[in-house]
Formats: structure tokens, C-alpha cells, sequence
């Protein structure tokens, strides 16, 4: 029988940080086994979303930050900084740790395995995208969506960003790119390596139109189906608390 | 004294290192980067693990090793040769 994932669309576009509470509620649902499979879309206004190991001093000019009105969240995953607004579109899929798609424990092959859905629908709408290890998705040598995950809470957890038609002039104001990371790459700034969606397709294009695609992407890709669902009280309950006790918080946000 | 390293892994994440070093030793150091790493909460383990630690090659191979073997963590982007080459690489500020 084929297996139906719930798909969420719940988002607090204008509050990352309860945006990222349900992003940790949901995977923790998921391993107890008290909610299904699940795929969340989901938009931040403009925020930066830190890695969980990254440096908010070293990572964010602060100032930049202010003058623009860029809220700055610390998500749970490892990986690097990323800068979201209404034109970048966030997915999380969350799968049980012994569900058949999961790849074993490699976080490796987790990352190119649940990447495949995005993949694909992005392939469905007409640009030539591939998995680029570690975790990004590439259009012709360009990066267009980064991805991270986890393996915790009996879930194997993985979220991506695709930039769909995102305004890149401020991720450089507000993001300190280290030098270093630019080195290696013969290139002299963060928005020559990137794109969006819209650039590569050469017209308009919509978030709501990438997630569609997604959609069918994942569904044909891993021969699931998917049906719109809601969160469980449960996992509101939950997200409310991880929102208090952690994600609104500075010491989360902004520490180390 | 304080010393500061941003190291690029071979992995291609980035490691960024700010220690305190007193007599050829850390006294404290925080370890931070783009880098993944499961289970997450073990990175404070390794912070732990490297204070009052040499700062040396044999040393520090043995304690980061010692580390992933221990926890069990997972580094993705980032080796345990990177951590121990990141910390040495650490400049004077």
C-alpha cells in the first residue's frame, strides 16, 4: 500500500522564531510516533537563520541587520547561515528513523536521498538541477537551495531553502561571508555563486508554484502519496513551549 | 593569550576556532562553524574535552579521536583531522 505523507503549510511569516518551534515540534511528533510522515512548507520574512553551531558575532553584521529589519533565528541543524524572505521557500520532511526511504544513518546519504524530491520538481519546472554534495542543490554550477538535518528523536530530519525569487543584494549586507569561504571558489562575492528560480527560468515565478512542483516531485520520486493535514494539538502544544522556552529567546538566538 | 583560526575543511565547511592559551595550553576554547554534527549537543563534550589539553599535534589527535569514538558523533564536512588541524592553526590575536 502507498504510504501518504501529511503535508503542512503553516507558517508565522513574520515570527522566525515560532516558525522554528514547529520546525523542531514536528520531527519530534514524527519519532514518537504520534504523527505521520510529514512534509512543511513554510516562508520567514526577511530573517537570517543561523546554524547551530555558528556564531551570531562572527556570522551577522548586526548593524545591517538593524537598518533592514532582518530578525536573526538559530534553527537546530548544523550547516551554514542563510538568509530567507517572502521570495525563499523553506521545506522539512520528517521521516521515522526506520522508515523504508531513510538511507541508513549517514547524514551523507540522507541529504542526497531527501533532496531528490526538490530535485526533481525544480527539474519539472524546466532548470537543470543537481544534488551537490554536501547539501546543496546547484543549477549550473550555482547554488539555489542549501539543506541540513539531523538524526535525533527517532526521526531522521532534513530542511531545505530553495531561493525562488529572493533578493540576494541584501544577503550580502547582512551576512559576514569569512574570506576563506569564498577562497577556494574563484569568485569574489556570495551572490555570483548563488541564483534563484526566477533568474534560471528567465520569468516570474511563484513559491506557491516551486512547492507544487515539489510536490509532485516528491510523490513521484518516492512513491508516496501526500495529503494536505494540520499539526496535532500536540505539536502545537509543543511548539508554543519550544517557542518560550527557546526559540524566542536571545541566549538561543544569539550565544555563543 | 587568545588565539584565533577560521580553517577550511576538506569537506569544504568552516571551522572557526577562538581559544585562550595559558603556558602551551587552552584554558577554554569555543569551536564554531557551517560544519554538521550528530548528535549536536556533543560538540560541548569536545569543547570540554580539549581544555587544559596541550596545545600539540599528539595530544590533540588522541583527545579528538578519543571523541568521536566515545560519543559516537557523526561529522559531516568537517573530519577529525580538521578539528585537531583548525585548532593548530590557531594565530595570535
Amino acid at each position: 500500500m502507498t504510504e501518504t505523507w501529511r503535508l503542512i503549510d503553516l507558517e508565522y511569516r513574520d515570527n522566525p522564531f515560532m516558525n522554528m518551534a514547529v520546525e523542531e515540534a514536528i520531527p519530534r511528533a514524527v519519532g514518537e510516533g504520534k504523527s505521520p510522515s510529514t512534509i512543511r512548507f513554510w516562508h520567514n520574512s526577511n530573517t537570517i537563520v543561523l546554524g547551530c553551531f555558528q556564531s551570531a558575532k562572527l556570522e551577522v553584521n548586526m548593524d545591517a541587520c538593524k537598518e533592514t529589519g532582518t530578525e536573526i533565528v538559530r534553527r537546530f541543524t548544523g550547516g551554514g547561515a542563510v538568509y530567507h524572505d517572502s521570495g525563499n521557500l523553506n521545506y522539512g520532511i520528517s521521516l521515522r528513523k526506520d522508515h523504508p526511504l531513510v538511507p541508513g544513518q549517514n547524514l551523507q546519504s540522507v541529504f542526497e536521498k531527501l533532496s531528490e524530491g526538490s530535485v526533481q520538481g525544480l527539474r519539472k519546472l524546466g532548470v537543470k538541477a543537481e544534488f551537490q554534495p554536501v547539501n546543496d542543490i546547484q543549477i549550473d554550477g550555482k547554488k539555489v537551495s542549501g539543506a541540513a538535518g539531523s538524526i535525533r528523536w527517532n526521526t531522521v530530519f532534513h530542511h531545505g531553502c530553495i531561493l525562488v525569487n529572493s533578493d540576494l543584494s541584501i544577503l550580502e549586507k547582512v551576512l559576514n561571508v569569512p574570506k576563506a569561504k569564498l577562497e577556494d571558489r574563484h569568485v569574489a562575492s556570495v551572490q555570483k555563486r548563488v541564483t534563484t528560480v526566477r533568474d534560471e527560468l528567465g520569468r516570474d515565478v511563484s513559491t506557491r508554484e516551486v512547492r507544487d512542483a515539489i510536490v509532485d516531485g516528491i510523490q513521484s520520486c518516492y512513491g508516496v502519496g501526500v495529503e494536505s493535514g494540520v499539526l496535532t494539538k500536540e505539536e502545537l502544544g509543543l511548539a508554543e513551549e519550544l517557542y518560550q522556552t527557546k526559540y524566542s529567546r536571545l541566549e538561543w538566538n544569539l550565544e555563543p | 593569550m587568545e588565539r584565533w583560526a577560521d580553517y577550511k575543511a576538506l569537506g569544504g565547511k568552516l571551522v572557526r576556532v577562538r581559544l585562550r592559551e595559558e603556558q602551551g595550553q587552552i584554558r577554554s576554547i569555543r569551536i564554531t562553524g557551517d560544519f554538521f554534527l550528530v548528535p549536536e549537543e556533543s560538540l560541548g563534550k569536545l569543547e570540554k574535552m580539549l581544555e587544559d589539553a596541550p596545545l600539540r599535534e599528539e595530544e590533540l589527535r588522541l583527545l579528538v579521536n578519543r571523541f568521536f569514538r566515545g560519543t559516537g558523533a557523526q561529522g559531516l564536512g568537517v573530519s577529525s583531522d580538521d578539528f585537531v588541524k583548525a585548532i593548530l592553526s590557531a594565530q595570535e590575536v
